[in-house]
C-alpha cells in the first residue's frame, strides 16, 4: 500500500513537471533497453515504466537489508538488474521461488515419501519409485 | 486423463480440510490421497511422447561428464547451481563467492531473477530457454548444461531447489543431475518432468559472449543480451551481439545494442555503422538519433543533421532528446556551413 502511495505521489508529480523532462537528462544516446521499449509500448507507458523502476530499485533494496543482505551488496545486486526485473523483483521478494530449502515439514511427509514412491515428487534421497 | 497432479492434489487437500473436524482419519485421508495421485499419474505430461519418439536429431544418450561440480547439503543450492554453470561454460567462479551475490537469508534460498543477474555479473550470458523437454535436452545435446528450478515436493508444500542437469539418456528414460549432495542423479525423466513442472519449467543456460543457447527464442536470446550489456564490459556485448545479429540480421535491438556497445567500447565507425543499418531498416527515433550523434562525433555534420531531423519526424517520446541533439549539432557547426 505504501509503495502505491508513493507510486502516486512520483506520477502526479512528474505528470506536472512534464514526463519528457526525464529524457532530456540522460546522456546523448538512447539505452538499449530504453530503445527496445520505446519501439513496442506508448510513451506515456515508457515514462511510466521507467518510474516504476526507479522506485522498485528502492523498495527492492530496502526488502534486501530486511532479509539480511550487506548493503553494499545490495547495491550492487539492483545495479546488476534490468528495470523489467527490478519490477517484478519488487513485487514478488516475498513471495517468488527462493530455491534453496530442502525438506518439508512433518506434516507432509508421510504423503511427499508416498508420492515419491509413485515417482510424482523426489523429496527424500532414499526413495526409489515404483515405475 | 484431464486433471493434473497439483490439481488432484489440491483437491485431495481440500478434502481433508473438510472432513478433518468431522471423523476423517489420517489413514483414509492418505488412502484418498494415495488415490487421487494414482487417478493423476496419467495425466499429460510431455515424457511419454518423447520417449516413444525421440525428436529428430537428439542424439540417444548425452553427458556433460566435464561438468564440475560443488556439493551442498544446505540453503546453498542457488549458488551451488551457478558455479557449476558458469565453471561449465569457462567462467571459475565458486559457491562462497556467489552467496553474497545471489543467496538472500531471510528467504533461506535464491530468487530466479538473481540468478541470472548473478549469472550476467559473473560474465556470462544468461538466456532462458522455452519449457519444453524437448528443448532442455537439445541444449545438452548442444553441450550446454542446464539450470533447473525444481519443486520437489507438491505445489501447496514446495520444496524449491535449483539443479543443473548434465546429461540425459533416452533409453532409460533418465536425466542426469548436479543435485545438491549429489555429483550424479540419474533421475527418470518422467519423474523430473513432475518436479520441473511444479518448478514453471524454468530453465536457463549460461554461455560465454559469442554463443547463443541453440533453443532460445528471439526475444528471450534480445533480453538476455540486453540485460547483459548492463553489467558487461563493452568489448563482451560487442562480440555477444554480434552472434546474436548472426541468427537474426534484421532484429532491431541487437542492431541498437550492436551499436550502444561498439560506442561505449570506442569504435565509433562500428556505432555509426550499426545505427545507421537500425535507423534504414527499423526507422526508429532512437536509432535516427544514436545515429545522428555518432556522426557528429566523426566529424560529419551535415549527415548528422539529416539523421536527427528524420528522426525528429518521427520522434514521439524522444522529441526532446532529439531537439537536444540537433541543438549540438548546431552548436558544433559554424552558421556560415549550416
Amino acid at each position: 500500500m505504501k509503495r502505491i502511495q508513493r507510486l502516486l505521489a512520483v506520477l502526479l508529480s512528474a505528470s506536472i513537471l512534464n514526463v519528457s523532462a526525464i529524457h532530456s537528462a540522460q546522456a546523448a544516446l538512447v539505452p538499449t533497453e530504453e530503445a527496445a521499449r520505446l519501439a513496442t509500448v506508448t510513451q506515456t507507458e515508457s515514462g511510466h515504466a521507467r518510474l516504476t523502476a526507479a522506485l522498485a530499485r528502492d523498495d527492492v533494496r530496502a526488502e534486501m537489508l530486511r532479509q539480511g543482505v550487506d548493503p553494499t551488496l545490495a547495491q550492487e545486486r539492483i545495479a546488476a538488474l534490468t528495470d523489467d526485473e527490478a519490477t517484478r523483483l519488487a513485487d514478488q521478494i516475498d513471495s517468488a521461488p527462493a530455491g534453496g530449502i530442502i525438506g518439508a515439514i512433518l506434516l507432509v511427509f508421510f504423503v511427499l515419501l508416498v508420492t515419491d514412491i509413485l515417482g510424482l515428487t523426489k523429496v527424500f534421497p532414499f526413495t526409489r519409485s515404483v515405475r | 486423463m484431464a486433471v493434473g497432479l497439483d490439481a488432484a492434489v489440491a483437491a485431495a487437500d481440500g478434502q481433508l480440510a473438510v472432513r478433518t473436524p468431522r471423523s476423517c482419519s489420517p489413514v483414509l485421508a492418505m488412502l484418498v490421497l494415495v488415490l487421487m495421485a494414482l487417478l493423476a499419474s496419467g495425466c499429460a505430461t510431455q515424457t511419454p511422447a518423447l520417449l516413444a519418439q525421440p525428436p529428430v536429431g537428439l542424439p540417444a544418450r548425452v553427458e556433460l561428464a566435464d561438468t564440475p561440480f560443488f556439493p551442498d547439503e544446505s540453503h546453498f543450492c542457488g549458488p551451488a547451481a551457478l558455479a557449476t554453470a558458469l565453471s561449465a561454460a569457462g567462467l571459475p567462479a565458486r559457491p562462497d563467492e556467489l552467496v553474497g551475490r545471489v543467496f538472500l537469508p531471510g528467504r533461506e534460498g535464491s530468487l530466479q531473477i538473481e540468478m541470472l543477474a548473478g549469472a550476467r555479473r559473473s560474465g556470462a550470458v544468461a538466456t532462458l530457454i522455452p519449457g519444453t523437454l524437448e528443448a532442455l535436452l537439445r541444449e545438452l545435446a548442444a553441450g550446454h548444461p542446464v539450470v533447473v528450478l525444481q519443486n520437489l515436493g507438491l505445489s501447496w508444500a514446495p520444496s524449491w531447489h535449483y539443479a543443473v542437469a548434465v546429461g540425459y539418456d533416452l533409453d532409460a528414460g533418465t536425466i542426469l543431475l548436479r543435485s545438491g549432495p549429489m555429483q550424479r542423479q540419474a533421475l527418470a525423466l518422467r519423474t523430473f518432468e513432475h518436479t520441473w513442472k511444479r518448478g514453471g519449467h524454468w530453465a536457463f543456460v549460461t554461455l560465454p559472449p559469442g554463443t547463443l543457447a541453440a533453443t532460445a527464442s528471439e526475444a528471450e536470446t534480445s533480453a538476455a543480451l540486453v540485460a547483459f550489456e548492463r553489467a558487461a564490459p563493452p568489448a563482451a556485448s560487442v562480440t555477444a551481439y554480434r552472434a546474436g545479429l548472426q541468427r537474426w540480421p534484421g532484429s532491431y535491438t541487437l542492431q541498437m545494442g550492436l551499436g550502444n556497445a561498439s560506442y561505449a567500447a570506442g569504435d565509433l565507425p562500428g556505432a555509426e555503422a550499426a545505427f545507421g543499418r537500425a535507423a534504414e531498416t527499423h526507422g526508429q527515433a532512437a536509432a535516427h538519433n544514436n545515429h545522428a550523434r555518432v556522426l557528429l562525433e566523426l566529424g560529419r555534420a551535415a549527415a548528422a543533421r539529416q539523421a536527427a531531423q528524420r528522426g525528429l519526424a518521427v520522434a514521439g517520446p524522444l522529441r526532446a532528446t532529439l531537439l537536444d541533439t540537433l541543438q549540438a549539432i548546431n552548436a558544433a557547426t559554424p552558421a556560415a556551413a549550416r
